[in-house]
């Protein structure tokens, strides 16, 4: 479970979150719609430990992510826009150290079928990542969260750089995350992936929750209109 | 932290062009090495040569007055060991052939002329001189973008979020550039222990010189490993991590140099022989006959003797007054040349203490110091050539003197058995256990570095950092 309470953070006097709450239980996907610097990607930093908030507090499964990040980033999986791995290991050896580095040594069949679980052919694991497009970069990323096997998925902006059908096979692999009883925040300016994917949705505009609703409640058009006032306002 | 070290050495590995300078440093110490163990056997040969001739002609004096020979003189060659070739040190400037004669403490001369031209614009090509500029600049080339490049592709904040401590990023990575540096290392003493002549004494000393260049490269990795967390960016890290190197390497050796010269300053070369003049003209005069404390000694041994003139005393005095003469003189230089030396010993001490804020002065002396080629190897072999110096002229003074001639009977010559029985000069170099205690603030500058920055390491990078 994911909890942020009245959590303020400045930078240089400048508010990039302002007394922003939420709660995303268990079996629950949280889309947290905004534009480039509404604060989304400050609050996901905050959840992982990176910044600590001016006031307020996060906690993920109770422990506080500021006092005892070591610990809440154990029950945590990320994934980034930009999934930088080492161009000069394959997408395997990749997924293999970051599991490591993790603490959990996963035998080679099980690291495959974790790549090929994100979309990625066998005829690809061994190639280095230098010449992986964006797109596969990016299942390789999900793959490293997916194996953490945590109960809180964090999510900023994962369908960049994937194509459609990938992006598809994504949000099929949250519902099916969620269906096991995670926690998925996900951050995003991508409505229609959003809508796709969450079960419920906030908008976020200059670091304060405007907005919040369920996805049963509208349709892509509906949150598209109710977005842009959001955001144009 | 073995995963973060074998994925370094990977990114190593995988670099061609590493691996291409890696191949060239190999070869180029191989090469350095091998032609350095060649001119030191060539030298070392000559030097035997030389020494064999020198003594070949001592034996051969036949018919000779011993006060004579005690002019003709012999020589004094400093040795060569296979580790100079390593670390020449001093050695290039102090000469290695010392001249013994009577009356006189003459200064060691000759130096090694072989590479004098390359010698006085760019230093020797000895295998020290990249270990101890070469690597390190190669380490930091290394090191300097290792975090800092984590940091700017966001890659770090991953590596952190894995479970990893940024501290433990920081020293793993430190170590895998650190281990670079110690194959390389190891590697030259490895062929310079096969291709040169080692006993136990060189083995010692080389396994010293590993430990002295193995904490050295762990203070530069870790220093550029550090500033490349620290610092912003990959230009901020290597232009910070340069700066030191320079300033290590190049202006504080100098400025720290010249500063101590001026806080213990030596006497020049002309004050010293003249207050050297001075004194030993207060003593016996052994060729003038009306010398005033010759007179006053020849009254001593005619009442020790119960003689009344010299002609009647049964031991020839001229050989007692050139040993009064000598152990004046000896007295004489002791004090001049103790003086020197105390204002060496300051020099290099204040010299050494400078390893607090610079390591490499603390690892140029350790690496003379292990190698043999330092001030007080030097000086230690001065000290020998002197003993035996004296040990020569008093056991020609005395044969002399109680050999059987008479006062005054400069034609009495001895034969050569006597000349042969006379032991030759034989120099050591001295078992480095016995000369630790010079290299003490070394060690000790060394080891706080090596201590202080896994502290720093330790308690200066945080999560701030990410």
């Amino acid at each position: 479970m994911i909890s942020i309470q009245n959590i303020t953070k400045n930078f240089d006097n400048n508010i990039a979150v302002n007394n922003l709450s939420l709660e995303i239980k268990n079996g629950e996907i949280y889309g947290l719609l905004g534009s480039n610097g509404a604060g989304k990607s400050t609050t996901i930093n905050i959840l992982l430990g990176f910044l600590k908030p001016d006031e307020g507090f996060a906690t993920i499964n109770g422990i506080d992510t500021t006092s005892d990040f070591i610990s809440a980033r154990k029950h945590i999986g990320y994934i980034s826009e930009n999934v930088s791995l080492y161009p000069y290991l394959s997408g395997l050896e990749n997924l293999d150290y970051f599991c490591k580095l993790s603490g959990k040594t996963l035998g080679q069949n099980k690291l495959h079928k974790l790549l090929r679980e994100c979309g990625l052919e066998n005829g690809v694991h061994n190639k280095r990542i230098e010449y992986y497009s964006k797109g596969m970069r990016q299942k390789v990323g999900i793959a490293i969260a997916l194996a953490k096997e945590a109960s809180v998925y964090l999510l900023d902006e994962p369908a960049s750089g994937l194509d459609p059908l990938a992006s598809n096979e994504l949000s099929i692999m949250l519902k099916k995350l969620s269906k096991d009883n995670a926690a998925i925040l996900m951050a995003s300016h991508d409505i229609f992936r959003v809508r796709e994917t969450c079960n419920r949705i906030g908008i976020i505009k200059k670091g304060e929750l405007v907005k919040e609703m369920n996805t049963s409640d509208v349709s892509t058009k509906e949150l598209e209109k109710i977005y842009i006032d959001y955001i144009q306002n | 932290m073995i995963n973060i070290i074998i994925v370094e050495w990977k990114r190593f590995i995988r670099n061609k062009l590493f691996v291409y300078v890696t191949a060239f440093f190999i070869l180029s110490l191989l090469l350095i090495v091998f032609l350095g163990i060649e001119q030191n056997y060539n030298q070392q040969l000559r030097q035997t040569q030389a020494q064999k001739y020198v003594r070949q002609q001592w034996e051969s004096l036949e018919n000779v007055n011993p006060h004579r020979a005690a002019h003709y003189g012999t020589y004094a060659f400093k040795p060569v060991n296979v580790l100079n070739s390593m670390d020449s040190g001093i050695n290039d400037i102090t000469g290695n052939v010392i001249k013994l004669e009577g009356h006189v403490q003459n200064e060691i001369v000759y130096s090694e002329a072989s590479q004098s031209l390359s010698i006085s614009k760019f230093g020797k090509l000895k295998s020290s001189l990249i270990l101890q500029y070469v690597i390190p600049l190669f380490l930091i080339f290394l090191a300097y973008g290792s975090l800092s490049n984590e940091k700017e592709t966001q890659r770090l904040k991953l590596l952190v979020f894995q479970g990893t401590s940024l501290t433990k990023i920081t020293f793993a990575k430190s170590l895998s550039v650190w281990i670079y540096g110690l194959t390389l290392l190891v590697i030259t003493i490895f062929i310079q222990s096969i291709l040169g002549e080692t006993d136990l004494e060189i083995f010692t000393r080389m396994m010293f010189i590993i430990i002295s260049y193995g904490v050295y490269y762990f203070i530069v990795s870790s220093l550029a490993t550090y500033l490349s967390v620290r610092l912003r960016n990959n230009t901020s890290a290597l232009s910070s991590i340069l700066a030191i190197w320079i300033i290590w390497t190049i202006f504080l050796p100098k400025i720290w140099g010249n500063a101590v010269e001026k806080i213990y300053p030596l006497p020049s070369r002309q004050s010293f022989k003249t207050s050297m003049k001075i004194d030993r003209s207060k003593g016996i005069d052994g060729h003038n006959p009306t010398d005033k404390r010759r007179e006053d000694l020849k009254v001593k041994y005619l009442a020790q003797y119960d003689v009344d003139s010299l002609k009647n005393l049964p031991i020839n005095f001229d050989g007692i007054v050139m040993q009064q003469d000598e152990e004046y003189g000896n007295l004489v230089w002791d004090k001049h040349f103790g003086n020197n030396y105390n204002i060496l010993q300051r020099q290099k001490t204040l010299f050494q203490i400078s390893g607090i804020l610079n390591p490499f002065v603390s690892l140029q002396s350790l690496s003379m110091g292990f190698c043999g080629s330092d001030m007080y190897h030097h000086l230690d072999f001065l000290k020998k050539s002197e003993d035996y110096r004296r040990y020569l002229l008093k056991t020609l003074n005395d044969k002399h003197a109680y050999g059987g001639s008479r006062t005054g009977d400069w034609k009495w010559t001895v034969g050569s058995n006597f000349f042969k029985s006379i032991d030759d000069f034989s120099h050591q170099i001295p078992k480095i256990t016995s000369q630790m205690e010079h290299y003490l603030i070394d060690m000790i500058c060394l080891l706080f570095w090596g201590f202080m920055l896994p502290m720093i390491i330790k308690h200066r990078t945080n999560r701030d950092l990410v």
